[in-house]
């Protein structure tokens, strides 16, 4: 096993031994035919799982060994009887008007069980939100990750060919892919109006004019940074199966499913007691898997064809049609005086929204309030404003917009140390927030570890040591 | 020529959802064998949450990690949540866990007070056993306690408990308010060479040190560390999401490039000892705030090795090289 990890390949190493030699005499029992894994049954818990008190214990996860026995289920090992699967036709340009959808040659093919579009669902919006986002697109397709019909087939192949077969007519509008672009006043409005903002936050305290004029040194720079995808190992994945009692059940990857249960009650118009969500074990959700995405269709295509509907997005479906991390535009104005303390932060965020709003609310609402970062400073404003444009759906993402921040206030701290001849653990410990610092919100810190944390770092890095 | 930098970044942020209620339920039951069931309608997402939330019950009622068996993920079994988002789990969820486990056991010390005739409030559940505060060797086990309560007395040991964190809005105009109810913080430093001919930037190291309250499970807040670090390595260096016209022009796993495990630095992961008396046992949280200061320490460890501020990301080599040519071209020209 090589790994450029010494430690983990150490720890590893160090299991494997553990594990050996705890694991029982007997001969392991094969599973029968289908099933190649051989493995002895009782399970090696390991000594943490059995101490008390159990707080601090460094215990296994009773789910890791199956998922290395290959035993752990995921919805692509799920399977019923007369289980169809579904594939979603995406829209074939980023920003159109749907003047037809004919998916009659489609529904002819044999074992082409029911076809789907936006018109046939009976509440086509959703959104944690706002409800802008539409299940199936009907009838403006906003990106060309938008679904626009969906068909059921008794095997994925089928499936796929029968949506060849679908004809829709398109009348191409005019597009915007540049959030900044997209805030001039004469460019094309993804959602129709008079502009593209759709949320803007503002976090005020102090006077930062003044300070700034105050400031010994006033330090600016734009940053910007790119669209990334949550990549999970499991794609999002969904079965539905509609019972002879009117009530449906979804197998489902969502990470929400109380919520879940409420998207899919209004945007199919059915009460909350005839629907049940079972979310199975997630192959990885990074803030991708935190809203519904296929169920309702595969509900309405169970319902149409009496039979369970599976769809497990292909890696391609995952890039395109599930949501990612929001591009920032991040301009930093920042006021300093010759020790480093730092006077005043001025901070413009330009979010691109993407075609939905998704967790937009949540990610400009905290970006916003982390932006000038962890730090006592006085005077602070802060403007960010989201944008839609006709690409991927922006939203939720392991950090909510934290990371993109944190790339420009930390980026500023060196450029201000650099510049004042600062070590930057210095200008940092100098800055930093302690108990009971106010936040840029004025709210009292409590339990803060900002100075341990730096302290415990450098000293593990030797940084004072390795001084250049 | 490959250069050695070395970079810093630190960061704070918040447990729970932005003011907005983010409410859990549980519910937990006591077995008259001293095993117990959490019900929780979170789902496990490969963080091991499941595994947390099963200790803070076990902590609760004396028991061990093994003796709770976690049932989740099912609207027609489970008790509302709000789900696996927002770093919410241990804190949130963990909380209301505390809370309904601590009904439970309050049956029990009512059940089992009269048997060791003592009141209620002297009573704590510790090392499976309901025993006195200060003379322990007075004890009950909990498989008695709960076969006590059931059986005789007619009460069986289940409780269920909501929780939500207390938050105050934020003024419209100004943004004043307490939007969250905690934070966490850290620090992470890079170790990294660049080689200054073609622009590629090789880690070799990452220390990080993260604060989480009380770490329920150090080996599972460790994995998310090393989970997290090696997402905020591709948002760093290598992710990247390419446009033309609106249409995505990589959407697989052959032109977007993640970091594999050959990608992966040495990690070295400490966490900072802190204790916040709003969570679960002084727990707070640490999903996303592992990927959030590693792309920005790699960038200061970029500009002390080659002396370029990288402005866009990722810090692809192309990109490294273009800042470093357009130095020295200012440079030669500045003679």
């Amino acid at each position: 096993m090589a790994t450029r990890n010494k430690d983990i390949q150490q720890k590893t190493e160090e299991l494997i031994t553990v594990e050996e030699s705890k694991a029982p005499a007997q001969q392991p029992l094969a599973i029968p035919t289908d099933n190649p894994v051989a493995y002895p049954l009782e399970l090696p818990q390991g000594e943490a799982r059995l101490r008390t008190p159990a707080v601090g214990q460094r215990a296994r996860r009773p789910d890791g060994r199956l998922h290395g026995l290959g035993q752990t289920q995921y919805i692509d090992d799920i399977t019923f009887p007369h289980m169809l699967h579904a594939k979603i036709l995406r829209s074939k340009y980023p920003h159109a008007r749907i003047v037809s959808i004919d998916t009659s040659e489609a529904e002819k093919m044999p074992g082409v069980m029911a076809t789907l579009t936006g018109a046939e669902i009976p509440e086509n919006s959703f959104g944690p939100t706002y409800q802008d986002q539409p299940v199936l697109a009907y009838p403006i397709a906003r990106h060309c990750g938008d679904g626009v019909a969906a068909v059921a087939a008794t095997s994925e192949q089928l499936a796929t060919e029968a949506l060849e077969k679908i004809k829709v007519e398109y009348e191409p509008l005019p597009a915007v892919f540049d959030p900044l672009e997209a805030l001039e006043k004469d460019s094309p409005k993804v959602h129709g109006g008079d502009t593209n903002i759709y949320t803007s936050k503002v976090i005020k305290k102090g006077d930062v004019e003044k300070a700034l004029k105050e400031s010994e040194h006033v330090f600016h720079r734009q940053f910007r940074t790119q669209m990334v995808e949550h990549v999970p190992l499991e794609p999002h994945a969904s079965i539905a199966s509609w019972d002879g009692n009117g009530r449906v059940t979804l197998w489902t990857s969502l990470g929400r499913i109380t919520l879940g249960r409420e998207d899919l009650s209004r945007t199919l118009k059915m009460p909350q007691s005839k629907i049940r969500l079972i979310g199975t074990v997630v192959g990885g959700n990074f803030g991708g898997k935190n809203e519904i995405t296929t169920e309702p269709v595969l509900a309405l295509l169970s319902k149409k064809s009496r039979r369970p509907v599976k769809l497990v997005f292909t890696r391609g479906d995952e890039f395109i049609s599930s949501t990612i991390r929001h591009p920032f535009v991040m301009d930093y104005t920042t006021g300093v005086n010759n020790d480093g303390k730092i006077l005043a932060r001025k901070i413009r965020l330009v979010l691109d929204g993407g075609s939905y709003c998704s967790w937009t609310g949540t990610t400009i609402g905290k970006g916003s309030i982390l932006a000038p970062g962890p730090y006592d400073i006085e005077n602070v404003l802060v403007e960010a404003f989201a944008v839609y444009t006709n690409k991927t759906t922006t939203g939720a993402m392991r950090g909510f917009g934290a990371p993109q921040v944190c790339f420009a206030y930390e980026s500023q701290m060196d450029d201000i140390a650099h510049k004042l001849g600062l070590d930057p653990l210095e200008i940092r410990l100098r800055n930093g927030f302690s108990e009971n610092s106010l936040s840029p919100t004025s709210q009292t810190l409590q339990s803060v570890a900002l100075k341990e944390s730096l302290a415990q770092a450098a000293e593990r890095f030797g940084w004072k040591e390795n001084q250049a | 020529m490959k250069k050695r930098g070395r970079g810093m970044a630190c960061m704070w942020y918040p447990i729970g959802f932005t003011v907005a209620a983010n409410p859990s339920a549980a519910t937990v039951k006591v077995n008259t064998d001293g095993t117990a069931t959490l019900l929780t309608g979170t789902v496990e997402t490969g963080q091991g949450a499941l595994t947390v939330l099963g200790q803070i019950a076990a902590e609760t009622l004396g028991l061990a990690t093994d003796d709770v068996h976690v049932v989740s993920g099912d609207t027609d079994v489970t008790p509302m949540d709000t789900g696996a988002i927002a770093s919410r789990t241990t804190y949130v969820t963990g909380n209301a866990i505390v809370r309904a486990a601590e009904k439970a056991r309050e049956i029990l010390f009512e059940s089992t007070a009269p048997l060791l005739n003592v009141k209620p409030d002297q009573l704590e559940a510790r090392d499976k056993q309901i025993q006195v505060l200060g003379f322990p060797s007075k004890s009950i086990s909990i498989a008695d306690a709960v076969q006590h309560s059931e059986s005789i007395v007619g009460n069986p040991a289940i409780g269920s408990a909501t929780y939500n964190p207390p938050t105050v809005e934020m003024d419209p105009e100004t943004g004043q308010g307490k939007p969250f109810n905690t934070y966490v913080y850290a620090t992470q430093i890079a170790d990294i060479e660049v080689d200054d001919e073609t622009g590629e930037v090789e880690i070799l190291k990452i220390v990080a040190v993260h604060d989480c309250g009380t770490p329920i499970n150090p080996m599972l807040v460790e994995g998310q560390i090393q989970g997290g670090i090696s997402m905020g390595v591709g948002f760093a260096l290598q992710e990247e999401i390419l446009f033309e016209e609106g249409r995505q022009i990589n959407p697989n796993l052959t032109n977007y490039i993640m970091p594999t495990s050959l990608d992966m630095p040495e990690l070295d992961v400490g966490l900072v000892d802190n204790y916040d008396p709003t969570g679960p046992f002084g727990a707070k949280g640490a999903g996303e705030p592992t990927a959030v200061p590693t792309a920005a320490a790699i960038m200061n460890a970029i500009h002390d090795a080659v002396g370029v501020r990288i402005t866009t990301l990722p810090a692809t080599a192309e990109r490294v090289l273009g800042a470093i040519m357009e130095k020295q071209e200012l440079e030669q020209a500045a003679g």
